[in-house]
């Protein structure tokens, strides 16, 4: 693994008596695609929250690229990008007009903005509907708007919550092209998703989290291998085993 | 700071740009108020119907009798069979019908006294009440009329004079009676002259501001459901920028549309100065600061949009009522007690002082006041309750 760029120590959190996050311990190597795989309640989105500063740990501490969440959330708020699992955009406004106004709020200035608006709708290929407003636009292409305002300030973490959830698959290998793509120049990325082969193929590494506690840590093929060939066996398999088959509605 | 005029100044842009919403914000009091302009006639005074039995078909007198009613200006005349009467009363359709007898014209004629009847379901109700009141006035003058000619008639017995001659003579002298009378009336309006515009403009106007933010509150509920709000904390916006701007936003956008409503008045109504244009001004963005608070404590305890939208038309609904918006709430009455904790109630006072009665901001520090204080403790508890992400900041 590259030098640690962001490094989770023991992180804890309960609301009311659950714990969602009970002693969470991982580190993610600087431009590495990380997996963050679990069922339903597992505590994905919790530890998403604590790494992106929206929620404080009870216990346990966090450091992207040396600032702590806790101490610098400011420090660490202008070098990530959060792409969630909802479409959190306004639909009433253009694809252009909602990637300037989050593009302002990470600090651009307005030249800034505009350009790296254009050249992320151009990495989407929505730049001929830049001017389209999003309540028009197919669940794909929300998709992907929604990830170009997660690129904007070019951050050095990106953390991606389910990026593909409700898509065809023209959008959803879109989005793969455009992660592997990011990778290659020099971002590092956390990829949450429930598609087991999503993981496999994009993650360098996967941690498979269940009750709040990571059970797995491992890269796919090394995860296959402790159940039986990799070749034969596939990531879902390993999930399965580790979490079990009950619903977990 | 920056970043809080960010997130207002892209809320004002969509208010300004969604035409949907701006045609309903700004139509919607436009219609309100044109439905209220058309009830009251615009004027505010009273209009009635006088719903009258006729049963002298043919006298010339019921005749005369029903036109100078006609004439009324207050008065509008539905003639109605006896039978047909009596159900409506009997229905509660009409609370008084006016009875004219069918010897009606023949009594005049031959010098008795003829004798009319209002028919009343209890007390004839307010409007019948009035309304009889008008007709006993016209009686009474047609009853002077009739003893003017008679006297005249009976000074001028054994003279030269012609029945026809009697009749235009004595009418020509009682026209000019009415026109020229010896004893006048006339009207001294202290302030200006109270009219729908006036009454109901502040308040139609104060209701739908006050709508249209608990509609932003709602939507901020729903902004903390799809995640957008939690977004927004990844950015460099703090929580406390984030509440800052949302309250921005609310203002602006309740302001804004204050501003153009009152432009409206302006030049529809002329019922402004500039300086009372501007003072009017001053009290709406006080009052949009007030409304703003109330709006995020809504956005802060509801859970659902559903949930906002609800309390948000409650506490609109109640604003409004308990601020005199449609009806004028008595002193000493409980209502009065409570009309006390209506922000709208304050701020209709005050555009109320500034357009009818020609006040100065001096006259309204005491509104002003109250609705700061209404801001100031809403926007505190507003912001100890508000959570951009549930158990969150």
């Amino acid at each position: 693994m590259a030098e640690a760029f962001l490094v989770a120590k023991d992180l804890h959190k309960s609301f009311n008596d659950h714990k969602a996050v009970n002693g969470v311990s991982f580190t993610i190597g600087k431009n590495e695609i990380f997996g963050l795989l679990g069922p339903n309640g597992a505590g994905k989105t919790t530890t998403i929250r604590m790494l992106s500063t929206v929620l404080e740990p009870d216990v346990g501490e966090v450091t992207i690229s040396g600032f702590s969440t806790r101490q610098q959330p400011d420090k660490v708020r202008s070098i990530i990008g959060v792409c969630p699992q909802e479409l959190a955009l306004y639909e009433e406004l253009t694809a252009l007009d909602n990637l300037t106004f989050f593009g302002r709020l990470v600090g651009l200035n307005s030249r800034e903005t505009r350009a790296q608006s254009m050249a992320n709708l151009a990495l989407m290929e929505l730049e001929q509907r830049a001017k389209g407003k999003v309540s028009k636009f197919s669940g794909g292409m929300k998709r992907r708007v929604n990830l170009a305002i997660a690129l904007m300030g070019h951050p050095k973490l990106l953390f991606l919550d389910e990026p593909t959830v409700g898509i065809d698959p023209q959008s959803r290998n879109k989005i793969f092209e455009t992660i592997q793509g990011l990778r290659t120049n020099g971002m590092t990325v956390l990829y949450t998703t429930h598609y087991m082969e999503e993981a496999d193929r994009l993650c360098d590494r996967v941690a498979i989290m269940d009750g709040g506690k990571i059970v797995a840590i491992d890269t796919p093929r090394a995860l296959k291998a402790k159940l039986g060939d990799p070749d034969k066996t596939t990531l879902e398999d390993v999930f399965l085993k580790l979490t079990g088959r009950s619903l977990r509605d | 700071m920056k970043r809080a005029l960010i997130i207002a100044l892209r809320e004002v842009k969509t208010y300004l740009q969604d035409k949907g919403d701006l045609a309903f914000s700004l139509l919607l009091p436009v219609a309100t108020f044109a439905l209220i302009y058309g009830a009251f006639g615009g004027q505010g005074l009273f209009h009635g119907t006088a719903y009258i039995v006729n049963e002298d078909t043919n006298g010339v007198y019921a005749k005369q009798l029903i036109e100078n009613i006609e004439a009324e200006d207050s008065l509008d005349v539905e003639l109605l069979f006896l039978a047909d009467a009596e159900r409506k009363l009997e229905r509660s359709d009409i609370n008084m019908v006016f009875l004219i007898p069918a010897d009606f014209t023949d009594k005049l004629r031959t010098g008795q006294p003829a004798e009319l009847t209002f028919m009343q379901r209890g007390n004839g109700g307010q409007d019948g009440q009035i309304v009889a009141s008008i007709i006993r006035g016209i009686v009474s003058e047609l009853n002077q009329e009739f003893q003017v000619r008679g006297q005249v008639e009976q000074a001028l017995v054994g003279k030269d004079v012609s029945p026809q001659k009697i009749t235009v003579t004595t009418w020509q002298f009682l026209e000019r009676e009415r026109k020229y009378p010896l004893i006048g009336v006339k009207e001294v309006v202290v302030g200006n002259k109270p009219n729908t515009v006036n009454e109901f403009l502040p308040g139609i106007m104060t209701m739908y501001v006050l709508f249209a933010i608990s509609i932003g509150a709602a939507a901020i509920v729903e902004e903390r459901r799809l995640g957008i709000l939690e977004r927004l904390l990844t950015t460099r916006l703090t929580a406390g920028e984030l509440f800052f701007g949302k309250f921005l936003a609310s203002v602006s956008r309740g302001f804004v549309q204050t501003f153009i409503l009152l432009a409206l008045s302006y030049a529809v109504f002329q019922i402004f100065t500039p300086l009372s244009f501007l003072t009017c001004l001053l009290i709406s963005f006080i009052f949009a600061m007030a409304g703003s608070a109330i709006g995020l404590i809504i956005a802060s305890v509801a859970r659902t949009q559903d949930a906002a939208t609800w309390i948000g038309v409650f506490v609109t609904m109640s604003m409004t009522m308990l601020g005199g918006t449609f009806f004028a709430i008595q002193k000493g009455t409980i209502l009065y007690t409570l009309s006390k904790i209506s922000v709208n109630g304050y701020a209709n006072d005050a555009l109320k002082k500034i357009i009818s009665e020609g006040g100065t901001i001096a006259d309204v520090w005491l509104e002003l006041v109250v609705m700061a204080g209404v801001f100031v403790v809403g926007l505190v508890l507003s912001r100890l309750l508000f959570k951009a992400i549930p158990q969150g900041k």
